[in-house]
């Protein structure tokens, strides 16, 4: 593996590497991506692409690969004109991409006909072969798994408090529901979440 | 907890036969995982299992979840050269909008212009009604429609005569110009003395022998003896009641040799 420390090895390694936030130089990187830095505008799109991917794989996965470059095509559109800082930044791309979502689930209600592929963006050969990697995505399909499980709301507010990074204030909004519904909700998805995986004997 | 009347051997999936509620996790233990800490070492083992399936979520970009980097590259890139040329970008649509506004102006215009040009015609033709012939007369000088009437008696003058031709009166204005052409007609030997025109110069002076003494008192058309100031204080009114009809048979050629010499009016 050449890369492994900018890729990351997660859990295979022993230790959990977070989902990067950008932190305080977010500001600079999003005026050099609207200003036209590929450079500053790859940044951004790694730091987002994987939590927008895993998030979608819940809510929407038969689509998810097509919504989230749907998502990019809209906020690629929308990025001049965006002004906020990072968690203003992720609270966009996580709505453009509900959004996309429930226009994706419209069409596909009218249309009323069976998915074209069967075949998860997940379960793709990876480029690269190694028995971390493999672990890793295991890993990975696992935890998306067990919460696709779950009542759609409490897996989506989990998502968005974990993976999108948003607060209970800015998930409240997102997904139009009052804040004191949206702690339950994630509540309630993790103690059954505990549950499951306690009757499962299931570890990961 | 035992679920009563269920044996052990029945529910596999319990070793120690007790089933764990997590009913009794306490809500800040949740709020710190959705929160991103660490769970603490103490916690309950169904617990840290829940803190596994979220450290997972939150890995670093798996290789799959980077493979449509290239693409939104190059949807970004395409965003960044269309909005680097603003002005083209913005300037090209309204001059479709524009040129196509311009074509259609111009399209209405000359449907205009045909129209007017139709009523023109017409109006110089004296093929208005009565009122709209007033209006062109009043407007661009076309016939009035008073003289409309006696144009139709004219043509009806004219069927009458069954389309005999008329010529130009020979004791009118147009005798000068009769007289000049006939002496050339005659000097160059090909006076076509049966023109009709010529006829009426004839008949004008009384007789082909008489036309050279006839045409020796037409006065000149540019010759007056008061030239003229200011514009002239009467018009002929009405449509000539006779016209030429078909080209003329002879052409002059040469100049005048012979001019009015006399004031007018002698």
């Amino acid at each position: 593996m050449t890369k492994k420390v900018a890729i990351g090895c997660g859990l295979a390694a022993g230790v959990a590497i977070l989902i990067s936030v950008i932190g305080p130089g977010f500001a600079d990187v999003l005026a050099a991506a609207q200003a036209g830095s590929d450079e500053a505008f790859t940044k951004l799109w790694l730091d987002a692409n994987a939590a927008l991917l895993r998030y979608l794989r819940v809510i929407a996965p038969l689509a998810a690969d097509d919504i989230a470059a749907d998502t990019w095509v809209h906020v690629i559109r929308g990025l001049p004109r965006f002004r906020g800082d990072e968690a203003a930044w992720r609270a966009w791309l996580f709505t453009t991409a509900r959004r996309r979502t429930i226009d994706q689930a419209r069409r596909r209600s009218r249309r009323a006909e069976e998915p074209i592929h069967s075949v998860h963006a997940s379960e793709l050969p990876a480029t690269r072969d190694s028995a971390d990697i493999a672990l890793e995505h295991l890993t990975t399909r696992a935890a998306i798994a067990h919460l696709a499980d779950l009542p759609p709301l409490q897996a989506e507010v989990i998502l968005l408090r974990v993976v999108a990074g948003l607060d209970n204030q800015t998930v409240a909004k997102l997904v139009g529901r009052s804040p004191g519904a949206v702690r339950v909700a994630a509540h309630r998805g993790l103690r059954r979440l505990a549950q499951v995986l306690s009757e499962a004997g299931v570890t990961l | 907890m035992r679920r009563r009347g269920v044996s052990d051997n029945d529910m596999p999936s319990f070793s120690s036969g007790a089933r764990w509620d997590a009913s009794g996790i306490p809500d800040a233990a949740l709020a710190a995982l959705l929160a991103g800490a660490p769970p603490s070492p103490d916690e309950s083992a169904p617990l840290q299992n829940v803190a596994d399936v979220l450290a997972a979520l939150r890995v670093a970009p798996l290789s799959d979840e980077v493979a449509g980097k290239a693409a939104a590259l190059a949807q970004f890139r395409q965003q960044v050269d269309m909005s680097s040329q603003p002005n083209r970008s913005r300037r090209r649509r309204p001059t479709l909008l524009s040129s196509l506004l311009r074509a259609k102006a111009a399209t209405a215009a000359a449907v205009t212009l045909v129209g007017m040009g139709g009523v023109a015609t017409a109006a110089f033709a004296d093929a208005l009604p009565s009122s709209a012939q007033q209006l062109a007369h009043d407007t661009i000088g076309a016939p009035s429609p008073h003289a409309h009437s006696s144009a139709h008696a004219s043509n009806n003058k004219k069927s009458d005569h069954g389309g005999t031709p008329v010529g130009p009166s020979a004791s009118g204005s147009a005798a000068f110009g009769l007289c000049t052409a006939y002496a050339h007609a005659k000097q160059d030997g090909t006076a076509a003395q049966k023109a009709v025109a010529f006829r009426n110069l004839e008949n004008a002076a009384g007789g082909a022998a008489n036309v050279a003494s006839f045409c020796a008192s037409v006065p000149h058309p540019g010759a007056s003896a008061t030239p003229h100031s200011g514009p002239p204080t009467s018009h002929p009114t009405g449509r000539p009641t006779t016209h030429p009809t078909g080209r003329p048979t002879t052409h002059p050629t040469g100049r005048p040799t012979t001019h009015p010499t006399g004031p007018p009016g002698s």
